[in-house]
């Protein structure tokens, strides 16, 4: 909490008389806000619900856990092999996340702090990327991409994403923003420009980093039309397309082991992204007391 | 077509060219001549840009709308060529290094070999996986091709032409635009309000925070499970609930009129944790004295909210719509591909980048989804530069 | 954050190496895809479990797809990523696509003239003659024929009862007059019946009516260059639809497609409807469901029109054939055979018939399951547990399965009866796949569109159908220099 927040609160906590005393400060905002986090939460909530119940218990509508969780866990990692998918997506949004923060501080580093000619021209080259969204190409990225051999491997999924024209535009904004005498100390004490990045920059870019990292593990862990073209089978399918064989689409939904499915495929990106949220805010200057 | 259609058309753009340069040299106050030489030399290779692969087969066909494509194909490559000799000529009033150097900064590391290698993955794969693909995607346009038979032949614009008189993509199109336009009214719209609400410093605004955001994270085909779920006609809890207050027999996904409600439904729940969170960020930005002093001068709280409040977060606002528009048009893919696999009764949820899938994927018909791949590509290019113009100007950086 | 992070990356780095599966190989894969992710895959994933316990040297892979036409896209998008396996399942529609790739290579060919194939007798001519016709083609077997349907209709009796019917409508007539019966009940279902909106209902339609739904003979005398699909018997099927849809007999779910499927189930299980037409394959899910909830499960012929020239003519096949992929290495082509061969033998092809509804592809299975014997066959092959814990198989022990399980002959019976001529055949085309989705939204546009016109909406479909064939003809021909 910062000071101002502090101050405010103490204001408000000044004793007052009041009828409603025993109504915690502002009472209305906190109905609104459970309101709003009941509402935002329901979706999920039912599903969890629905993951432990047979197709029985869900068209009875019990708002209670089922007795099915086992079975339905036994349909969904033992018979549809969901570990393996979830496997899948983790080594990919890994490198990929990886990957692209590497490279984007690489480049943010070349467009801050080196003068070369043409610099604009390359800056304007991958800004505009910005506006070729991969899914528009993908039916010449498909052609392309088989035709290098990389059919049905974890390249075809992963190198193609490793290059980022908004991580490298929030490292170059990020580093426009550090006083250059750091770079000037840095040249005196002739520090090459990978110990500048490795030892200067990057212990002060942790939150940009987080941000980036949030983005992309969740952008790549959620990615399905690419892997849906790219990659037939299930030895390295990632566990978004994998959901597709806990609906059967030839036969009568049954809903417990598919909800379990969606449950466990979002546990990752909620996780990293819950956890690196104050990171996420600070890195896009959103946070105040950055 | 006789053979002298390509000179004739080559000639035709020259002189355009060489006009239009001309003027723009004399009102830089350059020697015009320089300029006619310049725009007639690029109005007749801009000419080539696309007729050249084409082999000007737009001008040899008997139908009067591949001519006309044909004129804006070549009136495109000329554009291509002038506007960055133009804008070059302009940055050359700097003097050759003014083209070349660009902004500078203090401290920086010397050379350029460094630099090149730093840049080289990225450029690299940007060029190989992005560039490449956009090129090829123009190609693969002009082709007859099918995905599971090997080989392709030419065939002209025929692709695009067979969209202009195909309802069915006409369909999708405005599928795309009534989408894309409710989600991201209802996201941004909700997630202001929710987050006016959660910025202020109460009692356990970080629960609040984290319970209101998550949903970021949750994939697009997770909340078209999730929903499909939800809004099944025969277990579904939504339609339990309505017959509790006794509506019944809704059956949202299989009824026109309200699948795309649904899928707006999912692709909304989907989106508002992230408008939440850039929303609170936002709001805390504001400085207090300002509304401390509106609210000296009368305003109140609404008054407040749309004088001060709105106006400062417009930057927010802006980046929200250009990240909304491109999640609702590109990533509900996913939703819409496991709530209403085909694209819905009537046809009804089938957005453009949906259809982009499934005739050229599932119907295999490589050629046509080429086309409407680059038609997306260029509405992309116009929403991208109406946006920067229109919001971008008035934007409020103040903030 | 720096400390978050580490942390975040061990954790994930943990997780990598506590799952990473040992890689240890020695023995032939066998990659089997099929288009099912319900039951009958796991009956299939039993049955290569007992394959590779006969025969160790091979180990059969078996992954699943969410329905046909998926797997058929991916099969395609699988060509370009070297990534096919030994052996793919296709619908009947696409045989065409897939003789023209170039991907497949003809069973007749891998096996040659041998009679056996390690052990596993071959014996072609045991297959029954309206699968023999239909994958038949060039004089020969070009995949393996697996699982054999024909479309019927599952009628709920108890309804049916007690709106005084006692036997299911055969006519779309008696189908009407039925329906007023079933929604005049106090205690109506919500629509009397439903239908998977899927191209093959429409091709058992036209096939009913000796109508052709493409020509050169159905595409089977020559390459099929036009289709029919806007004829008079098209239009008869629509109006009856639309009618039906008007009168609110008709459920019709909205669903397309492999999409299709599902929602009739559904309905059918939850009694929403009394009547479902729906593929024999799924005779074992309905009559058990039926079963458990109290209600007895009927099935019949698919009713037709009993207004067209010559009444009945014939149904025609649905369902798959598995598809040897070319060039594969000698070793895995051979196991790939023997797996087939013996995963359609007559036990196990018997066995896959009790569990679905398939038809038993082999008239020797047919011979098994008219005598008392099957159970003591099947269950020394080695059944599935899918089998095993079928209710319908467990109570038959010891009887003719024919005459214990009734609804189990009336997909034999209606193809038996039915006129063999080249619009019961069914038709062979290129790009068929993309033609029955354009029928399909078509008959989606007729039944959610208010005072359709049938005709014109029909004619624009087979336009578009005949685009969509001309450029696959013209690209096979151009490219591939074929006929």
């Amino acid at each position: 909490m910062t000071t101002l927040e502090r101050a405010q609160l103490q204001t408000h906590a000044q004793p007052r008389a009041r009828f409603f005393a025993w109504l915690p400060q502002r009472w209305y905002v906190h109905v609104f806000l459970w309101a709003s986090c009941l509402f935002i939460g329901f979706p999920l909530f039912y599903a969890m619900l629905v993951s432990t119940q047979n197709n029985a218990q869900v068209f009875a509508y019990r708002f209670l856990p089922g007795e099915s969780f086992l079975d339905n866990w036994r349909i969904v990692m033992i018979q549809r092999n969901l570990a393996s998918y979830m496997l899948n997506s983790t080594v990919v949004a890994l490198a990929v996340t990886t990957g692209k923060t590497v490279l984007s501080l690489l480049a943010g580093l070349a467009f801050v702090y080196f003068r070369f000619p043409g610099k604009w021209l390359v800056f304007g080259f991958v800004l505009i990327t910005l506006m070729m969204p991969t899914e528009i190409l993908i039916l010449a990225l498909y052609n392309f991409v088989t035709s290098l051999g990389w059919g049905n491997t974890y390249t075809a999924l992963i190198v193609p994403f490793l290059a980022s024209a908004t991580g490298t535009f929030l490292f170059r904004q990020h580093f426009s923003n550090i006083p250059a005498e750091l770079s000037e100390a840095a040249q005196l004490d002739g520090a090459s420009p990978l110990q500048f990045l490795f030892r200067v920059l990057v212990p002060m870019s942790w939150n940009t980093i987080g941000a980036l990292a949030v983005i992309q593990f969740v952008y790549v862990w959620n990615m399905y039309i690419w892997p849906v073209l790219i990659i037939q089978g299930q030895e390295r399918q990632v566990v978004q397309v994998g959901l597709r064989t806990l609906i059967g689409g030839d036969a009568a939904l049954v809903f417990g082991p598919m909800m379990l499915g969606a449950v466990i495929a979002s546990i990752p990106p909620v996780i990293v992204f819950v956890l690196l949220q104050k990171q996420f805010m600070s890195g896009f200057a959103l946070g105040r007391d950055k | 077509m006789s053979a002298t259609t390509p000179v004739l058309i080559t000639t035709l753009a020259a002189l355009i060219g060489a006009g239009l340069m001309a003027l723009t040299f004399q009102r830089m106050a350059r020697p015009a001549g320089v300029g006619a030489v310049v725009g007639a030399l690029g109005g007749a290779l801009g000419a080539q840009v696309f007729m050249l692969p084409l082999e000007y087969c737009t001008f040899a066909s008997a139908k009067t709308i591949d001519h006309v494509i044909g004129l804006a194909l070549v009136g495109v490559g000329m554009a291509l060529l002038l506007w960055p000799a133009n804008w070059i000529v302009e940055r050359l009033r700097g003097g050759w290094r003014g083209l070349l150097i660009g902004d500078t900064q203090a401290g920086a590391f010397r050379g350029w070999l460094t630099p090149a290698l730093l840049l080289a993955p990225t450029l690299i794969i940007l060029l190989l996986f992005l560039y490449y693909p956009s090129l090829d995607t123009l190609w693969l346009s002009t082709r007859s091709s099918i995905l599971g038979i090997p080989g392709t032949f030419g065939v002209c614009v025929d692709n695009f032409t067979a969209l202009l008189n195909d309802a069915s993509y006409l369909k999708a199109l405005g599928n795309t635009a009534f989408i894309t336009v409710a989600v991201v009214v209802f996201s941004m719209a909700l997630a202001l309000l929710i987050a006016t609400a959660a910025y202020q410093p109460i009692k356990g605004a970080r629960i609040y925070r984290t319970l209101l955001i998550w949903p970021y994270a949750i994939s697009p085909v997770v909340a078209g499970v999730i929903f499909l779920l939800m809004f099944n006609p025969t277990g579904g809890i939504i339609n339990y609930l309505l017959r509790q207050v006794g509506i019944s027999g809704i059956r949202w996904l299989n009824d026109p009129t309200f699948a795309p409600w649904v899928v707006i439904f999912a692709s909304v729940w989907k989106s508002l944790g992230f408008n939440i969170l850039f929303y609170i960020a936002g709001l805390q930005n504001i400085p207090k004295d300002l509304l401390e002093a509106a609210s000296i001068d009368g305003a109140n709280a609404i008054q407040r909210f749309f004088r001060v409040t709105f106006p400062l977060l417009s930057p927010i606002t802006f980046f929200l719509l250009i990240t909304n528009t491109t999640y609702a048009v590109f990533e509900t893919f996913g939703t819409i591909d496991y709530l209403t696999p085909g694209g819905g009764p009537l046809q009804s949820t089938e957005t453009l980048m949906y259809r982009v899938y499934r005739v050229g994927i599932q119907n295999n018909d490589l050629g046509n989804g080429a086309a409407q791949s680059i038609i997306l590509f260029l509405m992309v290019i116009a929403l991208t530069v109406i946006q920067f113009r229109s919001t971008g100007r008035r934007v409020n950086y103040g903030a | 954050m720096k400390n978050k992070l580490f942390l975040l990356v061990c954790l994930l780095a943990f997780v990598l190496v506590a799952v990473t599966p040992a890689l240890a190989q020695d023995k032939i894969q066998i990659k089997m895809w099929i288009a099912f992710t319900d039951n009958r895959l796991d009956w299939t994933k039993d049955k290569a479990a007992r394959f590779g316990e006969l025969f160790p040297q091979y180990e059969v892979i078996v992954e699943g797809y969410p329905n046909y036409e998926q797997l058929f896209s991916a099969t395609a998008l699988a060509a370009g990523n070297d990534a096919l396996p030994s052996i793919v399942q296709y619908f009947e529609v696409a045989t065409q696509n897939a003789r023209d790739s170039g991907y497949f290579k003809s069973i007749a060919d891998a096996i040659g003239d041998r009679t056996e194939i390690n052990g596993v007798a071959v014996a072609l001519d045991d297959i029954i003659d309206p699968t023999t016709a239909y994958y038949t083609l060039d004089g020969k077997f070009t995949s393996m024929p697996w699982n054999t349907s024909s479309s019927i209709m599952f009628s709920n009796m108890n309804i049916l009862k007690a709106a005084g019917v006692d036997t299911p409508p055969a006519t779309w007539a008696e189908m009407e007059a039925v329906c007023e019966k079933v929604m005049a009940l106090d205690n109506a279902p919500e629509y009397c019946f439903t239908w998977p909106n899927h191209g093959w209902f429409f091709e058992q339609w036209l096939a009913q009516q000796n109508q052709e739904y493409a020509n050169n003979g159905n595409g089977r005398d020559a390459r099929a260059t036009s289709v029919n699909i806007a004829s008079d018997a098209a239009v008869a099927l629509l109006t009856w639809l639309k009618d039906m849809s008007n009168k609110g007999y008709l459920y019709y779910s909205g669903a397309r497609d492999g999409a299709s499927w599902g929602t009739v189930d559904q309905a059918f299980q939850s009694q929403q409807v009394a009547m479902a037409i729906y593929s024999s394959s799924d005779t074992a899910l309905y009559t058990e469901t039926g079963k458990q909830n109290g209600y007895e499960v009927v099935a019949s012929f698919l009713p037709y029109n009993q207004d067209a020239e010559g009444g009945w003519t014939g149904n025609l096949i649905g369902g798959a054939s598995l598809w040897l992929v070319d060039e594969l290495a000698p070793e895995v082509e051979e196991g790939a055979l023997t797996w087939l061969l013996w995963f359609n033998n007559t036990e196990n092809a018997a066995e896959w018939h009790q569990v679905t509804g398939y038809l038993p592809i082999r008239k020797s299975s047919v011979e098994l399951l008219n005598t008392p014997d099957w159970y003591a066959a099947i269950e020394a092959m080695g059944p599935s547990t899918v089998w095993l814990n079928n209710t319908l198989v467990q109570e038959s022990k010891g009887k003719v399965w024919f005459e214990a399980n009734p609804n189990f002959r009336v997909a034999s019976d209606q193809l038996a009866n039915s006129k063999i001529t080249p619009a019961t055949r069914g038709a062979i085309l290129g790009n068929f796949p993309a033609i029955r989705s354009i029928v399909t939204t078509a008959i989606d546009t007729v039944l959610l569109t208010p005072d359709a016109n049938i005709p014109e909406i029909l004619a624009k479909a087979q336009e578009n159908a005949n685009a969509s064939l001309t450029q696959y003809n013209t690209l096979v021909q151009r490219a591939l220099g074929q006929q």
